[in-house]
């Protein structure tokens, strides 16, 4: 678990894993707002897409607690790979849910980048 | 693509402890979380090319470990649970999962067992006292020592030698408002303490 080795070298380190498992749940959601994917595909799209340190491990039960809360909806469809595979979804709730934190995030992110801008280039 | 043999055997030893360790949770949802980490772990295999045992290994090390895998849906689902829905049978189904998980889920647990029995205590008192006006009611009694009791008495059997009904009629609204708000405030300590578990539980563990 490199992510786990990680957290105990540096304060600065730890601040970071917490962001990101922090942004986890939004990415999860918002990776599918085009439509539903099944859970490689939602982990290789994090990957692909964002900059979070996504552990396995971390996503699946997310992913059921998402389906527990109604923000998701899950089916099993038969893939070529002569295996089911169970596809996530977005409810209705879950759409709502992923529009505010978006807007929450932009709003947000926005305010803290005019604070940190100047540190961020150095000046 | 087909797995066979030892391979096949590692990723069933994988899930088989993690099935034992999903306690409490019903056997249609031991049974999905199987199937799906599965074909996730199939899927993980075949896009490396060919099924070794080296892969599996790889596939399986990063899922994590089978005993903290199962901890993160235990805890993950329980309290999902507890805040989708505020009907106090949910919570303690949720509580008595967390229970065998923690020490913490166990305090909780009695803490939430004993509000809501006192809570339910107050609202039957209350609902019983039209039929057991002698008897039903909040009353003050001499113990065998001699020393004061308070007794919440459902009405059943005889009066009480020496008792008095400190609130008579007003045991009936008095025992509904505090009931129903001793069950709303168990179900607010429940889910309390359930989101600073999950608080501290999202946090690094180093």
């Amino acid at each position: 678990m490199r992510e786990r080795d990680a957290r105990d070298q540096e304060p600065a380190d730890k601040w970071e894993v917490q962001l990101r498992k922090g942004c986890l749940e939004l990415a999860i959601l918002a990776a599918l707002w085009d439509g539903k994917l099944y859970g490689l595909e939602i982990l290789r799209r994090l990957e692909s897409d964002s900059d979070l340190i996504v552990s396995e491990g971390t996503v699946y039960p997310l992913l059921s607690r998402l389906k527990a809360l109604g923000l998701v909806r899950s089916e099993w469809v038969e893939s070529d790979a002569g295996h089911p595979r169970k596809y996530y979804a977005l409810t209705l709730a879950g759409k709502q849910r992923v529009r505010e934190m978006a807007g929450m995030w932009v709003r947000f992110s926005t305010s803290m980048s005019r604070l940190l801008g100047p540190l961020a280039s150095g000046k | 693509m087909t797995i066979t043999g030892d391979v096949k055997q590692k990723i069933e030893a994988y899930l088989s402890t993690l099935r034992g360790r999903l306690r409490g949770a019903s056997d249609a949802e031991v049974r999905e979380i199987a199937e799906e980490l599965r074909s996730h772990i199939i899927d993980k295999v075949a896009a490396s090319g060919e099924v070794t045992a080296a892969g599996v290994d790889a596939a399986l090390a990063a899922l994590g470990s089978p005993e903290e895998l199962a901890n993160e849906y235990m805890t993950d689902n329980l309290l999902a649970r507890a805040e989708a829905s505020r009907s106090p049978l949910r919570i303690m189904e949720s509580l008595f999962r967390w229970a065998s998980l923690s020490v913490a889920g166990f305090f909780v647990l009695v803490g939430s067992m004993v509000g809501y029995y006192l809570g339910t205590v107050f609202l039957l008192v209350a609902a019983l006292k039209p039929f057991h006006p002698q008897t039903a009611g909040l009353w003050l009694l001499r113990g065998s020592t001699g020393d004061p009791e308070i007794s919440l008495r459902l009405g059943f059997g005889s009066v009480p030698a020496g008792g008095m009904d400190i609130l008579g009629w007003w045991i009936v609204p008095i025992g509904l408002l505090a009931g129903c708000a001793v069950v709303m405030l168990t179900t607010r300590f429940a889910l309390w303490c359930a989101r600073q578990y999950r608080r501290s539980h999202l946090l690094p563990r180093s």
